[in-house]
């Protein structure tokens, strides 16, 4: 057996009495530390994915869809009942709709009993009234419409409204479908119907476009395995499977962003607990140097000292894994509870994968990074008992640093699955070593100056600093990565939070016009100016059906995908809304060419969206060409433009110069915003314009809101937690390192230093080892946040001069009380029990 | 002709280290025997080489040439672990600072090498040894609890648990005052007497080493033998 009776007996004694003299504290407080920070942390971001995945998935009114060109068989939606899905029919057209004389596209949905699956339809009592919720559907031969329908068409309720070859009553307001997508230009207005209806309207004929999805809500797992079974049946060109992940809306965004924050923080978890974990292994390691020499010298073979030391490292794994998980859950659980007034954290939910996450985590950190240190104690030669200098046969750093390097890569890997996000902690780490180990050294130099004269405090602090370099070097860098990590996950927050509040600051229009004639707009102006409503900028939009690049007739029949709600699809193809301006857009950003302005060339010039640009192949310098009503317009592609799609303005693929649309009548579109209880001042206000068209979006951007702020907090409590966890980690540090400095504390001690000496030595030492320290991560700080940014977040990198003065400061300050604090500790033992902790 | 068996031989035995400054050489070279249960002091300045000699004796670390017995085994043959299993047979080791396991109590410390020898009685043994140097009450006691003279007492139940052949002490009174090592040393003639253990103690204090029955003499790593074999003084009554 591999531990025999002898090594299982010793190395129980062995752990039994170290851990009741607390010896094992900072090596076992290091795992519990990685395994509760990884537990709490994993935990609760999947409780609060979870809560915000169901959240999301209101806005598809299901976790799964599965949409198709055609009806897709019943066999598919048995599979899924007898698997305990939840399945609802939804079939979605656009359709001409009437209502007496008036007419208007529309775009229809008739729905089965079960829809929706996730989130509520909202009615209205009168058009563009407040909204409730309900449970209740069209009836048959009912219809409900969105107010816009009956600003329109001047249709009332119980009027009736002609649907293809049927005729319906108008039964309800639609106020908003929870899968009524987030687009400004939500489409058309919408008409829902009982599905059972639908064949006599005769509308889904042939060369209809018709969508007939179908809506699955289940668990996860359940989920998966359907779609495992459905994927080899489906018909790529009919069918697609979409889930609330593929949400490509401002809030699907602002969701996968703070997923991918929350993994950042577990990683900086796992790599904070991998540092503390290594700094305890060696200090275990060099405790045990005298143990292992006596065992060696007493007959122990060198086989029975490594089972006795890796049953003990089993052993103090075991122990910090339990206490770990236990303090994790009990930390997260604290959390979850104060939060979940705000938050739908669901209490009882359980989640297996994160306690499977952290025991590994736990583990493999545990050995991992124990590996080296032992290996150095097993190599401690019998030799010792009699020189009492030898220490451990092998010593290299740059095994150890590689060693470690690779390993925590491969553990962020293993966790992450992002290669990138793993990549650029690493790299930026690597970075920071070998600055560090240059700033060391450059420091060593400079303290053979500083520290020259008569011995005091500040000299007996260089003079150790420059002594221990190597010891220092490594101490300095783990102090400079854990600052460095704490200053990724706090600025990463900050950065964050802000731009998704800046994305809906106050006064964010929630309502938008479209349709308003070159007669109307000085009316319009002057009407709402009267009543106190502040308009937006009047964009020209004109609809032209996009027709060739450079002469090469482009195909303008849209794919089903393209056409769906997506905003970066929506009225490509077909047509899209053309405006011209000589000023560029705010949250516009030119990244090729030049913007136009309002200088005139010969052929008329047009700033293209990147996005669509890279769809359709365009480049700078191509010839776009326009029909426009029997028009032809052409221009020159001179500008790319980023457009950031989350604000909730007017966003245009094509902004022409004015002079390529002179002579064209376009219509405007503009935004205002009404706070809420104003609404009721809405229909007069658009009384005189009957033409005009208004969307409200109002419940949409409360709707962004409110999971914005739901993802700010959790977001802000993650922080708090890794924040905790690397305090720790610096407390471990300095413990350790205060070990190594006991013997010569002990020495100065007997040789009569004064113990205001010994204390502001060591404290200008931590202070020192701080500053550098902490200016050091600042720098490291920004390399790592401008990759992250600008690689995986997608957001604008900026310089964050605040923490090049903040860093150094606080670093600084927190790692100087701390070495100020653990000195005290020491001193407070006199000089004979100080000589006696050291044998 | 005395037909007492030769318990260590050593042949021409070297030790040589390489420093900064080039080699080393620690021993000259050194050959001497030393017979069953006898007692041998290796006395010598600070950085004469006589832990260096102990060292190699014990095979706690290797000759550069030369040849070491040790029971009649060829030590300078055998690989580390060889020697471990060796050591642990037939070797016993006291030390100036004790090397004591600090997390072992008292009892613990002394049961260590019959556990690591495999010895099944270990704890019974280690109970007698313990009363014979009197701590019979202090079993549970951890070392930083005992004074040096007690950790010292632990040390010499500890090396002879496992009635070792030979016994190997490193100035095992260097660290007590006069009353504690008096104590120590009638300890050690003691057990060297009743077990017929070979005792080969390192030691600066003359009057210890006038206790063994020979004397060598360590100076700039060579040997010289100062007293001729005797029979072994009887335990000190009184020391001033």
């Amino acid at each position: 057996m591999w531990a025999d009776s002898a090594s299982l007996r010793l190395s129980w004694r062995l752990f039994r009495h170290e851990a009741r003299r607390g010896e094992l504290t900072v090596i076992l407080l290091a795992i519990v530390l990685s395994v509760a920070a990884v537990l709490s942390l994993s935990l609760f971001s999947e409780r609060l994915q979870t809560a915000l995945t169901d959240k999301t998935a209101e806005f598809l009114a299901a976790d799964r869809l599965l949409g198709s060109d055609q009806p897709v068989p019943e066999q598919w939606l048995e599979q899924a009942k007898a698997l305990g899905l939840d399945v609802a029919k939804r079939v979605q057209l656009r359709s001409m709709v009437f209502a007496g004389e008036q007419m208007m596209l529309a775009d229809v949905r008739a729905v089965d009993g079960h829809y929706p699956l996730k989130g509520k339809v909202k009615v209205a009592e009168v058009p563009f009234g407040p909204a409730r919720e309900t449970d209740a559907l069209p009836g048959l031969g009912e219809v409900w419409m969105e107010s816009r329908l009956f600003q329109v068409l001047g249709a009332s309720l119980g009027g009736q409204l002609e649907v293809g070859d049927a005729s319906f009553t108008i039964s309800g307001i639609i106020s908003e479908l929870p899968d009524g997508g987030f687009s400004v230009f939500g489409g058309d207005p919408k008409v829902l119907l009982n599905l059972q209806d639908l064949d006599k309207t005769h509308v889904t004929g042939p060369g209809s476009r018709t969508d007939y999805d179908i809506l699955f809500a289940g668990p996860d797992g359940v989920l998966e395995d359907y779609h495992q079974w459905l994927e080899p049946r489906l018909d790529r060109e009919l069918h697609y499977w979409r889930s609330v992940k593929d949400d490509d809306s401002p809030l699907g965004r602002s969701v996968q962003r703070a997923e991918q924050y929350f993994l950042l923080a577990s990683l900086l978890a796992i790599v904070l607990a991998s540092v503390s974990i290594a700094v305890a292994a060696q200090r275990y390691s060099h405790r045990h140097y005298d143990p292992v020499a006596i065992m060696k010298t007493l007959g122990a073979p060198a086989s029975l000292v490594r089972r006795i030391y890796l049953l003990q490292i089993l052993f103090i794994t075991g122990l910090g894994i339990l206490v770990g998980a236990l303090v994790g859950y009990g930390v997260q659980q604290v959390i979850a509870s104060l939060i979940a007034e705000r938050v739908p954290v669901a209490l009882d939910a359980w989640h297996w994968r994160p306690f499977l996450i952290a025991v590994f985590t736990g583990l493999v950190c545990a050995l991992l990074f124990s590996l080296y240190p032992l290996m150095k104690l097993f190599s401690v030669p019998p030799l010792r008992v009699l020189r009492r200098d030898l220490g451990a046969g092998i010593s290299s750093r740059i095994i150890q640093f590689l060693a470690a390097g690779v390993a925590i890569f491969l553990l962020m890997w293993a966790y992450s699955g992002n290669l990138k996000i793993s990549a650029i902690l690493l790299g930026t780490g690597l970075v920071l070593v070998l600055a560090l180990l240059l700033v060391t050294f450059g420091l060593i130099a400079l303290g053979r100056r500083l520290g020259q004269g008569r011995m005091g405090a500040w000299q007996l602090a260089w003079a150790r600093i420059q002594r221990r370099a190597m010891d220092n070097s490594v101490q300095l860098i783990s102090f400079a990565i854990t600052i460095m990590l704490l200053l990724v996950v706090l600025v990463m927050r900050n950065d964050m939070v802000q731009q998704w509040r800046d994305q809906l600051p106050q006064g964010t229009p929630n309502y938008f016009m479209i349709n308003i004639t070159e007669q109307q707009l000085p009316e319009l102006e002057r009407h709402f100016g009267q009543a106190g409503v502040q308009m937006d900028t009047f964009y020209p939009v004109i609809r032209g059906r996009f027709a060739a690049i450079n002469e090469e007739t482009i195909r303008t029949d849209v794919s089903k995908e393209e056409d769906s709600n997506n905003r970066g699809r929506q009225g490509l193809g077909r047509e899209a809304n053309l405006t011209w301006s000589d000023r560029l857009q705010t949250e516009n950003r030119v990244v090729a060419g030049s913007w136009h302005g309002d200088s005139q060339g010969e052929i008329p010039r047009v700033s293209v969206e990147t996005e669509v640009a890279q769809r359709l192949d365009i480049k700078l310098g191509d010839l776009l060409t326009f029909n426009v009503g029997s028009e032809v317009v052409q221009a020159e592609v001179t500008s790319l433009r980023e457009v950031n799609w989350q604000t909730m303005q007017p966003n245009f693929f094509f902004v022409l110069e004015p002079a390529a649309m002179q002579g064209f009548s376009p219509t405007y579109i503009t935004s205002f915003h009404l706070p809420g209880q104003d609404k009721a001042k809405l229909a007069g206000l658009m009384a005189p314009f009957p033409t005009v068209t208004l969307f409200d979006v109002d419940a949409r951007i409360n709707q962004l809101r409110s999971v914005i702020e739901q993802v700010s907090l959790a977001v802000e409590f993650i922080l708090v937690l890794v924040l905790c966890a690397g305090s720790l980690v610096l407390v471990a540090q300095v413990q350790s390192s205060m070990d190594e400095r006991l013997q010569e504390l002990a020495i100065l001690r007997t040789l009569g230093a004064r113990g205001w000496l010994i204390r502001a030595s060591v404290i200008f030492e931590f202070l020192i080892i701080g500053l550098v320290a902490g200016a050091m991560a600042a720098l490291a700080n920004e390399l790592a946040l401008y990759l992250l940014q600008t690689r995986v977040f997608d957001m604008q990198a900026r310089l964050h001069w605040d923490f090049w003065l903040l860093a150094p400061l606080v670093g600084a300050l927190v790692v100087g009380l701390l070495g100020a604090l653990s000195c005290w500790r020491l001193l407070s033992f006199n000089t004979s029990q100080l000589l006696r902790r050291m044998l | 002709m005395n037909l007492t068996p030769t318990m260590i031989k050593t042949q021409a035995i070297t030790k040589i280290v390489t420093t900064s400054e080039g080699e080393l050489q620690i021993l000259q070279p050194i050959s001497f025997d030393v017979k069953a249960a006898e007692s041998v002091a290796i006395v010598g300045a600070s950085g004469s080489g006589k832990s260096t000699l102990l060292g190699l004796l014990a095979g706690l670390d290797e000759v550069s040439s030369g040849e070491i017995y040790v029971d009649g085994q060829p030590l300078h043959k055998l690989d580390e672990e060889q020697r471990a299993r060796l050591r642990g047979e037939k070797v016993g080791f006291i030390f100036q600072s004790f090397m004591l396991v600090q997390s072992l109590t008292a009892l613990e410390n002394i049961m260590l090498p019959a556990e690591i020898n495999g010895l099944k009685d270990a704890r019974k043994r280690a109970l007698e040894a313990l009363e014979q140097v009197g701590l019979g009450h202090r079993g549970n006691h951890y070392p930083n609890q005992l004074s040096g003279g007690e950790q010292q007492r632990v040390a010499i139940a500890r090396a002879f648990i496992t009635r070792p052949k030979i016994l190997f002490a490193d100035e095992p009174t260097g660290n007590l005052d006069a009353a504690n090592g008096e104590k120590i040393e009638n300890l050690l003639f003691r057990f060297n007497r009743e077990l017929g253990t070979t005792l080969i103690l390192v030691t600066h204090d003359s009057e210890l080493a006038s206790r063994c029955q020979r004397q060598l003499q360590m100076h700039a790593g060579s040997l010289t033998e100062t007293s001729q074999p005797t029979e072994q003084p009887e335990a000190k009554r009184h020391v001033g």
